[in-house]
């Protein structure tokens, strides 16, 4: 109480308003579109070139999990479900445009008997109706799961698991090989890309460029979004949910409303992923994969959406390079890498380098 | 004219009961103050007004027409209730002015709201820090910015959860000087609290609960004067 | 059960007739008839097989003597009597009868034809199986005598099961007697093996049993119909009960593993707000503890090699609490107020453990030696069988729940986990060491998964990866039963082994695994604070 008295007659030094503008985030928008022109002028070797739209399509996937982990305190373990859907509409438009172009059926088909691709494979090979039905399909499959868990309030922890279960139940349904969708083996052989051959330097150069450009796009957007009034509310949420409801807010809506953004946004990462890895199985459902997205936002740097991407890059990297260099160690540097952060930096990496002084919400609550 | 009307109110958590069917009634333009020892119910009734807990049975009602057991935090706060709680509960990775944005609630226009803000700020004295992130706020600013958020929606009927805990002699009379302005013909506050001078200080009429029941309730001085509620709060 | 094995033994003996007074075999005549022609040989060998079941035993030894030696060749017939020669055209042999020495110079030596063939083959088959010296002979016997078991009386197969030592064959012999009387051409004997066959009810019985209802019998004969309708009837009863009872038992024994799995996370959840990601992993080290006990008893004690479960118990239980107070005292200590870092921490430690093992000990499945307690069971009822290794992980399980519960109500570290549990701040402020419960507590909750690790050696494939098999499972057992209520993690982990083992036979089980997350969300609305949580105020 004398403690109180004290603060009062004589207050904190220093005033500290909050950097309304993000120099990290301007400067990787720069970065990334930089980046693309670079691809574009320079074509470089083929390898980085691949390896470079992988990274920006894994940071969509980050950013879209620190909007929601770092924002709202929501820490899905299922975000792979998201991003696998994505995944998995896009390589159906991409053999369906194959058989289209090609007459030729899918290995999966000739395997399962059929004679065509199933009935609800129907107009897929139009991109606009795919990349229509992979964003509102994660929309939906997000809007069902986060109505029934945030009207119920099922929060923390739970969500966690819960989220984590849907993921693992996910990937036990696609393994079937009665979906028509590819069972174990999933979906590969992709020929075309809007009728140019896949494998070609072009193909590969735009769909690189177009990862960076999405990535940009997605930065500025979500920068955009958490410094709106919307987004002091989600900060606001995170930080005491019945208090904002309290003074008239629905949570519900407003967690519901993110989380379908955010699932959003990685489906868009999967869309962006599978033609440039030319496959996809069900093993992006598997949960540690759903894990190792939030371990790239925790390492990167939680609630700020440039640690998001710099822990996306970082981590995938360097799993790029050690997985093929010295594929035993891996496991042991990764998790290695999250107990030091989580132990020693609890702000990510970011704490390295100190932008800011921590604020003390993080020490609370999460 | 809206008042608040409770009746018969019985609230449960597993085999305890907090509330045992306690009635009661504050008129518009009413300072009441809910006074008691530990565990006599009544943060649980604020809950209950505010929403988050639901009654066993028994009714809440805001004016004539709302019930309020039967809707959500928000739509209770949107008919014009606002809390402050017991411990400061702003947000602490918000700015003062942030905080006061979206203690205005989702109705207020954008437009209005920087001229409400700005009188608010005025209001509890906090216009030189309104740029500062609310979590380096002392705990006395912590009150007052609270009491500024739910005070920026200009409530009908205004809860307020001990107010002056751990404040300091000199911010408790200010607190009291600030609810003493709040009053006004058009709305109810409902203060709980253990300072029984601030009671002195700001309420027209006590209510005393205890162990779920209401013990008494009339002016202050007759409290004081009750051998009931001396024997709560002395033989104890 | 020997009880009621044994009052069924009396029961099938009281049916079957008692044999009647030992006949005798004429063997002159019998020797004679193997040298006479084809018919006769033919009638020697039936005559023998019809006589059989009353024959006594030297008779049949001498028969499957005489048989064996036609059958290669070495019976000969001089014009008086029979000789058994040592190999095939020696000059001479023994007389069949006398067993005396004899030269046979140009004795006629018998070829089996095709026809008679079968029908000495089935004589020499019913002669083994009731006096071949070993199972093997005897089974070798049987498998001649089912070529044609058409021809075999029902007395054979009465006699054979009811002399018969070892259990495998002697079910055989049952097997064939009733099916061999199921299509006897004699009604009353049908009826009879119909009875029998629905005494002992199974899914092959009632198949058995159902395959009869094409017989053109059943249309004819309404006696026949009404046995076989009232025995399919019984039959049917019996094997739905047994399959519900197999049900119930399957169920109870995956919710006992993931009881196991599940009791430890939910006191370290209950009491830290902490989810152990490592949990599968702690399992997995418990299973690997075991595999060092059994190795070490390998070497140091092969002679009590058996009891290694046993054994293991305490050091599995001791060695997975000890990495877990590691654990909790290196890193968890540090995020008690950051649960979600928290899980990410216990993650790295699953992926640290899981590539710790694969790199130390390999990522193979681990070979372990089944003691007798925990391998084979017994038929109770139906097609139900109790097997024991799913019995010791009921009764582990049942174990762990009794002294946990033990623990947490009689001792003072119970008391102190319970406080801190419901009240952190108090019980700190009452003077606990609110820290050290912790780390005893998790070292509690890590030991119980050790304990898991051990129960899962006789019926899971211990390997590395092991351990992310069923943590999703157990989780789900956490979030339904409730936050820190051990009843209600029996609970849930009863209700979802139940579903899962209800609904897996009818869809799947991917379907069942969908169809029990539904149902915990759809649970959630209305609980949100799972099954046994106390409403607690802000």
């Amino acid at each position: 109480m004398s403690g109180a008295v004290q603060t009062v007659l004589a207050p904190p030094a220093g005033p500290a308003r909050r950097a309304v503008r993000d120099p990290l985030v301007a400067g990787l928008v720069g970065l990334c579109l930089a980046v693309a022109v670079g691809l574009l002028v320079a074509r470089p070797a083929p390898y980085l070139v691949n390896a470079l739209g992988q990274l920006a399509t894994f940071a969509i996937l980050a950013v879209s999990l620190d909007l929601v982990w770092g924002y709202l305190g929501i820490l899905s373990l299922g975000h792979g479900l998201f991003f696998a859907i994505g995944g998995y509409v896009c390589a159906m438009h991409l053999l369906s445009h194959g058989v289209a172009v090609t007459g030729v059926q899918p290995d999966f088909v000739q395997f399962m008997g059929w004679k065509s691709l199933p009935a609800y494979w129907a107009g897929l090979d139009h991109p606009a109706y795919a990349l229509v039905l992979a964003l509102a399909l994660a929309g939906l499959v997000a809007f069902l799961f986060g109505l029934a868990s945030f009207r119920s309030r099922v929060n923390g922890v739970y969500f966690s698991i819960i989220s984590q279960a849907l993921v693992y139940v996910a990937m036990l349904l696609m393994y079937r090989n009665d979906t028509g969708l590819g069972g174990n083996n999933g979906m590969t052989g992709f020929p075309l890309l809007f009728g140019w051959p896949m494998g070609s330097p072009g193909v590969a150069t735009g769909l690189a460029v177009a990862a960076l450009v999405a990535l940009a796009a997605v930065l500025a957007g979500t920068r955009l979004l958490v410094g709106s009034a919307v987004g002091r509310r989600m900060i606001a949420c995170r930080d005491d949910e019945t208090r904002l409801r309290t003074l008239g807010y629905s949570t519900t809506r407003l967690k519901l409303g993110i989380w379908c953004l955010s699932a959003m946004i990685a489906a868009l990462a999967g869309i962006l992923y599978v033609p440039q890895v030319g496959i996809i199985n069900p093993r992006v459902l598997a949960p540690d994969l759903s894990i190792e997205i939030a371990v790239w936002v925790a390492i990167g740097g939680l609630g700020r959406l440039g640690g998001a991407v710099i822990g996306a890059v970082l981590v995938n990297g360097l799993k790029f390079w050690l997985s093929t260099a010295m594929p035993e160690a891996w496991p042991f540097i990764l998790s290695g890498l999250v107990l030091v952060v989580v132990l020693v930096l609890p702000n990510g990496l970011l704490d390295l380098v100190a932008l800011r002084p921590r604020p003390n919400w993080l020490r609370r609550s999460r | 004219m809206t008042g608040l009307v409770i009746e018969a109110l019985t609230v449960a958590f597993g085999r305890f009961t907090a509330l045992d069917g306690v009635s009661l009634a504050v008129d518009p333009g009413e300072v009441r103050a809910v006074i008691g020892p530990n565990g006599a119910g009544k943060t649980t009734l604020l809950d209950v007004i505010s929403g988050i807990t639901k009654p066993v049975s028994g009714r809440v009602m805001l004016g004539d027409r709302i019930d309020l057991t039967t809707r959500s935090e928000a739509e209770i706060a949107r008919a014009g209730v606002r809390r402050k709680f017991q411990k400061p509960s702003v947000f602490p990775a918000l700015t003062v002015r942030e905080n006061l944005e979206i203690g205005c609630g989702p109705a207020v226009p954008a437009g209005a709201r920087a001229a409400r803000i700005a009188s608010v700020l005025g209001e509890i004295g906090l216009r030189p820090r309104a740029d500062i992130i609310a979590g380096r706020l002392s705990h006395g600013e912590k009150q007052w910015l609270e009491i500024g958020m739910v005070l920026a929606a200009e409530p009908a009927l205004l809860l307020l959860d001990e107010p002056v805990a751990g404040l300091s002699d000199a911010e408790t009379a200010q607190t009291a000087a600030l609810i003493r302005a709040l009053r006004r013909p058009d709305r109810a506050i409902l203060v709980i609290e253990h300072d029984m001078d601030f009671v002195e200080a700001v309420a027209d009429r006590v209510t005393v609960l205890h162990e779920g029941r209401t013990l008494y309730e009339g002016s202050l001085h007759g409290a004081r004067s009750d051998a009931r509620v001396i024997e709560v709060f002395l033989g104890r | 059960m020997p009880v009621l094995r044994a009052v069924l033994v009396l029961v099938c003996l009281a049916l079957v007739p008692a044999p009647a007074a030992a006949a005798s075999l004429d063997r002159a005549g019998f020797a004679a008839g193997l040298c006479d022609d084809a018919a006769g040989q033919v009638r020697a060998a039936e005559g023998l097989i019809q006589s059989a079941g009353e024959l006594p035993s030297d008779d049949l030894a001498f028969a499957a003597n005489l048989l064996g030696a036609l059958a290669e060749r070495r019976l000969a017939c001089p014009a008086d009597g029979a000789l058994l020669l040592d190999r095939p055209g020696a000059p001479e042999g023994r007389d069949a009868l006398t067993g005396l020495a004899r030269a046979a110079p140009d004795a006629r030596v018998p070829v089996l034809g095709l026809r008679q063939r079968a029908a000495v083959e089935t004589a020499r088959g019913v002669s083994a199986l009731l006096t071949g010296p070993d199972p093997a002979a005897r089974s070798a016997g049987l498998a001649a005598a089912e070529r044609r078991i058409a021809t075999v009386p029902a007395a054979v197969l009465d006699r054979a099961r009811d002399a018969e030592s070892d259990a495998g064959l002697k079910e055989r012999i049952t097997g064939l007697a009733q099916a061999a009387a199921l299509s006897s051409p004699d009604p009353v004997r049908r009826r009879a093996a119909i009875a029998a066959v629905a005494a002992h009810p199974s899914g092959a019985a009632q198949a058995r049993l159902a395959a009869l209802k094409g017989d053109p019998a059943y249309a004819a004969d309404p006696a026949f119909r009404a046995a076989l309708d009232a025995g399919l009837a019984t039959v049917s009863r019996a094997v739905a009960v047994g399959d519900g009872l197999a049900v119930v038992y399957n169920g109870l024994s995956f919710a006992s593993i993931l009881f196991m799995a599940a009791a430890g996370l939910a006191i370290i959840f209950g009491l830290m707000g902490v989810i152990n990601l490592a949990q599968g992993e702690f399992i997995m080290l418990g299973a690997y503890a075991t595999y060092g006990v059994q190795e070490a008893f390998r070497r140091l004690a092969p002679g009590l090699l058996d009891l290694y479960l046993v054994a293991a118990i305490p050091v599995a239980f001791c060695a997975v609490a000890l990495v877990g107070i590691v654990v909790e005292a290196l890193i968890l200590r540090h995020l008690y107020r950051r649960p979600l870092m928290s899980l990410l921490a216990t993650w790295a430690v699953s992926l640290l453990l899981v590539n710790l093992v694969r790199v130390t000990v390999g990522t193979q499945n681990l070979q372990f030696v089944m003691p007798a307690y925990v391998s084979g069971g017994v038929p109770l009822y139906a097609d139900f069988v109790v097997t024991w290794n799913r019995l010791f992980a009921i009764g582990f399980a049942a174990a762990t729940l009794v002294l946990t519960l033990l623990i947490l109500r009689r001792t003072p570290l119970g008391l102190d986990i319970r406080a801190v549990t419901q009240n952190r701040d108090m019980a700190a402020c009452l003077g606990l060491p609110t820290r050290r419960v912790d780390r005893l507590a998790f070292g509690l909750g890590s030991g119980i998964a050790g304990l898991a690790g051990v129960a899962l050696c006789p019926i899971y494939s211990v390997n590395p990866g092991m351990g992310s098999g069923f943590i999703v499972d157990s989780f789900m057992v956490v979030v339904l039963g409730g936050v820190g209520s051990l009843l209600g993690t029996l609970v849930a982990a009863l209700g979802i082994g139940g579903a899962n083992v209800l609904i897996e036979p009818v869809s799947g089980a991917v379907a069942a695994k969908v169809i029990v997350l539904v149902g915990i969300i759809l649970f959630l609305q209305r609980r949100p604070e799972g099954l046994f949580a106390v409403r607690r105020r802000r």
